[in-house]
């Protein structure tokens, strides 16, 4: 478990950071928390030539309100995610999801930036992320750019950022009243990544009798994360009932190829999506009511 | 690890059939090649980067095409060792005329050995069925860029690779 | 004596400085000069060696040394082992793989250099040039005609054949009224101790010292055999076990990487590090169970059992490790578990495949043996609709027929397992629990109860019964100040033995426990012994410390009566004083008398000088201590997932030295049962690679995977030692799967399942909840 030899930097500001990045292109790996780079620079299938360690760099780990929306900066870490009161009052989905990534000692090393830039495909937040229509920042010496979270996922560990460029902060819009989420996810018993994870966002009307939209993020399926859009057409303008629920649910895996491995066949993945698609669009709606009552 | 599957490629059996065959030509869609060369009847020397954003490994071995049936069908061999491990794998090639189009049916099986065997159950699946896309895609923009520029048949066609 | 400690739950002694991290493990031991091996292993299941070309790494920088198997022909013996079964065809393994590997891991070369980073780059540069063989990976198919056979030599990959017959079988399958029969399969696990393995070996050429610390539960075995595997004087030789992470078995062995890292060492006169990697650890160190039941149980209507016959294919990878022969016959003689069965019958075929080795896996053949007789009292509570309780009480035997032979020709020495199987079920409220079974089927929900109610072999000895000695040994040696050293033969690793016998001690000689020092492990400064495995350090490991510590008692009262004009037989030891029992004057504090058998000045007539006593004691019989687990999961009807909703155990290990070490020992265990029943599985696919090669894919339990475990005791102490105690150290892992499989069946009744295979997958039963879904009843 040694890895080969790599050249060693810890920039000290993230312009630093973006000028060396870009120096060395893809020759070099960004470390944050280091939970998917350091295990696979040590089995050596991933050795590049510089190692940028970005974890010390300052004033990228807070999650705050900007512009009537909210800000987190990339090195933000799973716990602080978990705990963070403004996200349980405004975004209670990243809490939701955030505690339920692998275990102590991962949420208290990992960070956002680290695992939405690395695209496992059993990875939590990128379900979220996709749920929330979230945005993404990415700077590089020249600037900076925003990519929707729809379009950042590309394959299997692969986004949109370019070498060259760091990811630094994610934005949110804040929950609007009558609306609920839910994070609900068939672990991997070993690894604790997700087998199925489904992110759910639903927005109620009608006296919240009503699914005024959707949006569902599935992780763990397939190649990469997506938006179930299937599911959301099922049940966008449908008034709320078991049944509804369940047939949009259905539609979970259309048009995916999903995953096989030891872990979950392919044919058991299609069934597991659809089982948590329901409960995570289920336990939303509750959560929408359950505020709603709570009296905004 | 087995794989099949179908692709349609927008030229005739004839066509495919000899950028399948023409090692040069076949280099480029190998997702990774960086050397195929002739090492007896049908049988070539390669040197291939297959990899996955920071995973990567070099493996160096052989290639072989056998039982030949122009332009219908033949079996590709592949046996490649790195340091990740070992590949070791065939595959069918079917092709049948659809208009002007050929349709491709592949059936194959890879074993792997070594390092990403171990470790890589997670993605190896995944990988493999990426790694034959990427071969596919390169095959389709090859044929589509010769279509288009036939008086640069052998134009260098860039696997087509999103993002990273 | 009065029993002050013992009995009492103090905190472990050691726990202290392993919390903080300030003791030491092999890899925190460093040495001035030290180098570093690395080794290269085989990526192939089976292949032929055409070549091995170490040039490019024996230039490469750093590296001092590089050697394959080709080097060191000759000079260093194959791997042990020690289990003799009469006709088992060889199967040694090299320490380096020569002309050919067979299995993934088998280490091909091995290099030195001057750092890790070094010896690990090395490898890269080396040149194999494989060609490979048709792996032999599923053990049916082994044994099958035409299989080619592993090994030169042999005819086929039969490796050995068992059989143990006792009681009239025929008779029993003749006059029952019903025979069942079930394949049953325990899967292959990997130990996983926290602590992969690792050695450090130091060779001094003048005084031709060669020092070796090892993370190994048995110092002394593995001295003399490093000794006799480099051909180099057993004197000369110092094996140090320090601080040890865990073992289960897996450290009970003597393995290529000890004598070579030492051989190493030696050859550059200088010290040598090998820490283990995980990958490693899961390639090349055993593994454990990997057992295939076909059993067939005779039984009358009334669910008495008449008789059992059971053959077994066990696959012992591609060599044999120390014991490797041995576990599997441990299953036969536990196969009738804790039941009066007149006959029974086992045979087991050992068989040769492309795969580590198996071995001693934390119960050893025993939890494969509590699995079938516990599999088979619910498949006939099941057949016979009976309640799987009902169907074992028939069947025990009563107090008063101990001490109980079994057909298999054991002698069970003390048991009450009615006792704690009622105790068990009132704990567990076993008759609401059914009631709340059938409310719940009712509303669609799967609920499963599991009962287990087994009896396993602790105390491993006698000699006679052992491949190695089943004996143990203790020195007591109170020095000058009147401090305690307890030097024993058992090498604790994690079980807490520097607590427990400290408590021993402080009662013997009424003194405060903090008073001792429990000394193990270093083979230079405690007398030889056999080591810790077997549930055996506590029975026979604590019973020559408490003979020990009997004998230093009796001189101090010799010299203390002496002192203080008293008969040494009314001597009184308390509260750091040796009084006489007729006078409180008459008393001397117990530093004084122990200053006089240093100083020997005041000593009774013909009493050597000195306060040190050794005691070797081997028990008469092995202790079988006994318990019931009941098991409740309820399993999600959509996912297949599993959950734990209650786990009751009632164990009976004899008299309790540490209740608190007894309650971590049965937890422990059986969490590592609900690894086995849920989660583990070491899987090689056909062309034998371990595709389970890292904790990444190989899931172990988790606290959240888990329920509260609810613990009671029943205590019927053992005649075999005199403190009557059994041992624990395996009864969760042995009480605890077929609990959890009967819960899980049970589960599934009404799907018209009656018996799954573990590791209780969610896929597996949500596949056979859907087979089978058309049937709910």
């Amino acid at each position: 478990m040694i890895p080969a030899s790599f050249e060693y930097h810890a920039p000290k500001t993230l312009d630093e950071a973006l000028r060396l990045v870009e120096r060395h292109g893809d020759e070099a790996k960004l470390l944050a928390g280091g939970h998917s780079l350091l295990p696979l620079m040590k089995l050596r299938l991933a050795a590049p030539r510089y190692v940028i360690d970005i974890g010390h760099l300052r004033g990228m780990s807070y999650i705050r309100e900007e512009n009537g929306q909210i800000a987190i900066g990339a090195l933000t870490t799973h716990s602080e995610i978990e705990h963070s009161e403004l996200l349980a009052a405004k975004c209670p989905l990243l809490p939701q999801t955030a505690a339920q990534i692998g275990d102590v000692q991962v949420r208290n090393r990992g960070t956002i930036g680290g695992s939405l830039a690395h695209a496992d495909p059993g990875g939590d937040y990128p379900a979220a992320i996709l749920a929330l229509d979230a945005e993404i920042i990415a700077a590089n010496t020249s600037g900076t750019r925003t990519i929707p979270a729809r379009d950042f996922f590309v394959d299997m560990l692969t986004t949109q950022l370019h070498p060259g460029e760091i990811l630094t902060q994610i934005r949110i819009a804040p929950r609007p009243p009558q609306s609920g989420t839910a994070y609900e996810k068939l672990h991997q018993p070993a690894s604790g990544f997700a087998i199925v994870g489904v992110a759910a966002n639903v927005l109620l009307g009608n006296g919240r009798k009503a699914i005024e939209r959707a949006a569902i993020g599935i992780t763990g399926l397939a190649a990469k994360a997506f938006r179930a859009e299937a599911v959301e057409r099922a049940l966008n303008g449908k008034t709320i009932s078991d049944k509804v629920i369940e047939d949009a649910s259905r539609n979970a895996a259309q048009g995916v190829e999903p995953l096989s491995d030891l872990h979950a066949s392919g044919e058991y993945r299609r069934e597991m999506a659809r089982v948590f698609t329901r409960r995570a669009i289920a336990r939303a709606i509750e959560a929408a009511r359950g505020v709603s009552r709570g009296g905004v | 690890m087995k794989l099949a599957g179908t692709v349609t490629l927008p030229a005739p059996p004839s066509e495919v059939w000899s950028l399948l065959t023409d090692a040069p030509r076949l280099s480029r869609l190998l997702p990774g090649c960086e050397q195929l060369e002739p090492d007896g009847p049908d049988r070539y020397k390669a040197a291939v980067k297959f990899g996955i954003a920071a995973i990567s490994g070099k493996y160096a071995g052989t290639l072989e095409f056998a039982e030949k049936k122009p332009p219908h069908s033949l079996i590709l061999k592949l046996d490649g060792k790195g340091l990740p491990g070992f590949v070791k794998g065939e595959g069918r090639i079917e092709l049948t005329p659809k208009g002007d189009t050929t349709e491709i049916a592949y059936t194959g099986e890879a074993h792997v050995g070594g390092l990403i065997a171990s470790v890589g159950q997670r993605m190896l699946d995944a990988a493999a069925r990426k790694i034959v896309q990427q071969f596919f895609d390169s095959a389709k923009a090859e044929l589509e860029s010769t279509k288009g520029a036939a008086a640069e048949p052998n134009s260098p066609v860039k696997a087509h690779r999103k993002g990273n | 004596m009065t029993t002050r400690y013992i009995g009492k739950p103090l905190k472990r002694k050691e726990d202290p400085r392993l919390i903080q991290g300030i003791s030491h493990y092999v890899d925190d031991l460093n040495l001035a000069g030290m180098h570093y091996a690395a080794f290269l292993r085989s990526p192939h299941a089976h292949a032929n060696i055409r070549s091995v070309d170490l040039s490019k790494a024996r230039h490469a920088s750093g590296v001092v040394l590089a050697l394959s198997g080709a080097d060191i022909d000759g000079a260093i013996q194959p791997v042990p082992c020690a289990a003799q079964i009469p006709d088992m065809k060889s199967a040694a393994r090299p320490v380096l793989a020569r002309d050919r590997v067979r299995f993934v891991g088998e280490a091909v070369a091995v290099v030195v250099a001057s750092d890790r980073y070094a010896a690990r780059d090395a490898l890269d540069l080396i040149e194999v040039d494989y060609e490979p063989l048709t792996p032999i990976v599923n053990p049916e198919k082994a044994i099958a005609k035409g299989a080619t056979p592993l090994h030169a030599g042999h005819k086929d990959n039969v490796a050995f054949k068992w059989e143990l017959e006792g009681g009239d079988l025929k008779a029993a399958f003749k006059s029952a009224d019903k025979v069942i029969r079930q394949r049953l399969v325990n899967q292959r696990l990997i130990p996983v101790p926290i602590e992969t393995r690792g050695v450090i070996a130091d060779y001094q050429p003048g005084e031709g010292q060669l020092t070796v610390w090892s993370a190994t539960q048995i110092p002394h075995l593995l001295r003399t055999q490093i000794a006799s595997m480099l051909n180099f004087p057993e004197t000369l030789v110092r094996v140090v076990a320090p601080e040890v992470g865990g073992g289960f078995g897996s450290k009970l062995n003597v393995y290529p990487e000890e004598a070579l890292v030492a051989y190493l060492a030696i050859q550059l006169g200088k010290p040598v590090k090998w820490s283990e990697s995980r990958r490693e650890n899961f390639q090349a160190t055993i593994h454990g169970r990997d057992q295939i039941d076909d059993v067939e149980v005779a039984v009358k209507r009334d669910g008495s059992i008449l008789g059992l016959r059971c053959h077994v294919i066990a696959d012992l990878g591609a060599y044999y490790q120390l014991l490797t022969p041995l576990i599997p016959t441990l299953t036969g003689l536990m196969m009738t578990g804790c039941y009066k069965i007149p006959a029974a019958r086992m045979e087991i075929t050992g068989v040769f495949t492309n795969k580590m080795a198996t071995d001693a896996y934390r119960g050893a053949g025993r939890p494969e043996a509590t699995y079938l007789i516990e599999r088979v009292m619910d498949l006939v509570a099941a057949e016979l609709k009976k309640d799987p309780v009902e169907v074992r009480r028939k069947n025990f035997p009563q107090p008063n027929d101990f001490p109980y032979a079994t057909p298999t020709g054991l002698i069970y020495d003390s048991g009450d397992y009615e006792k704690a199987l009622d105790m068990a079920l009132k704990v567990a409220d076993y008759k609401k629990l059914r009631q709340e079974q059938a409310k719940l089927r009712k509303e669609g929900r799967y609920m499963g109860i599991g009962v287990s109610t087994y009896v396993e072999i602790c105390g491993m000895g006698p000699s006679s019964a052992m491949p190695a000695g089943g004996w143990e040994s203790a020195t007591v040696r109170v020095e000058p100040t009147g401090r305690v050293s307890v030097m024993t033969g058992s090498s604790p690793h994690g079980q807490g033995q520097e607590t427990t016998f400290a408590q021993m001690g402080a009662d013997v000689l009424g003194i405060d426990p903090s008073q001792f020092q429990v000394v193990h492990g270093d083979t230079s400064i405690v007398p030889y012994g056999i080591g810790t495995f077997g549930s055996r350090a506590t029975a026979v490991g604590g019973t020559a410390v408490y003979k020990s510590l009997l004998k230093v008692k009796e001189k101090l009262a010799h010299i203390a009566a002496h002192l203080v004009g008293s008969d040494p037989e009314r001597m009184v030891f308390a509260d750091g004083k040796i009084s006489a029992k007729e006078s409180p004057k008459k008393s001397v504090a117990f530093g004084q008398a122990v200053s006089a058998a240093y100083v020997a000045k005041t000593l009774p007539a013909d009493m050597e000088p000195g306060l040190e006593a050794t005691t070797f004691f081997e028990p008469s019989n092995f202790t079988y201590p006994f318990g019931t687990h009941i098991c409740v999961v309820e399993i999600d009807r959509e996912i297949g997932d599993v959950k734990l909703v209650r786990y009751v155990a009632v164990d009976d290990c004899g008299n309790v030295l540490n209740p608190l070490l007894v309650e971590g020992q049965v937890q422990g265990g059986i969490v590592q049962s609900v690894g086995q029943a849920l989660f583990e599985e070491a899987v090689y696919d056909e062309q034998g690679q371990l595709i389970t090669g890292e904790l990444m894919d190989y899931a172990l339990p988790h606290a959240s995977d888990l329920c509260w475990i609810e613990t009671a005791r029943t205590v019927t102490p053992t005649p075999v030692n005199p403190l009557g105690v059994k041992g624990v150290g395996e009864a969760g892992t042995i009480g605890a799967t077929p609990a959890l499989a009967g819960a899980v069946a049970d589960a599934l009744a009404p799907f018209g399942v009656h018996h799954v295979d573990m590791p209780f997958k969610r896929e597996k039963i949500w596949q056979l909840m859907r087979k089978s879904s058309g049937r709910v009843q």
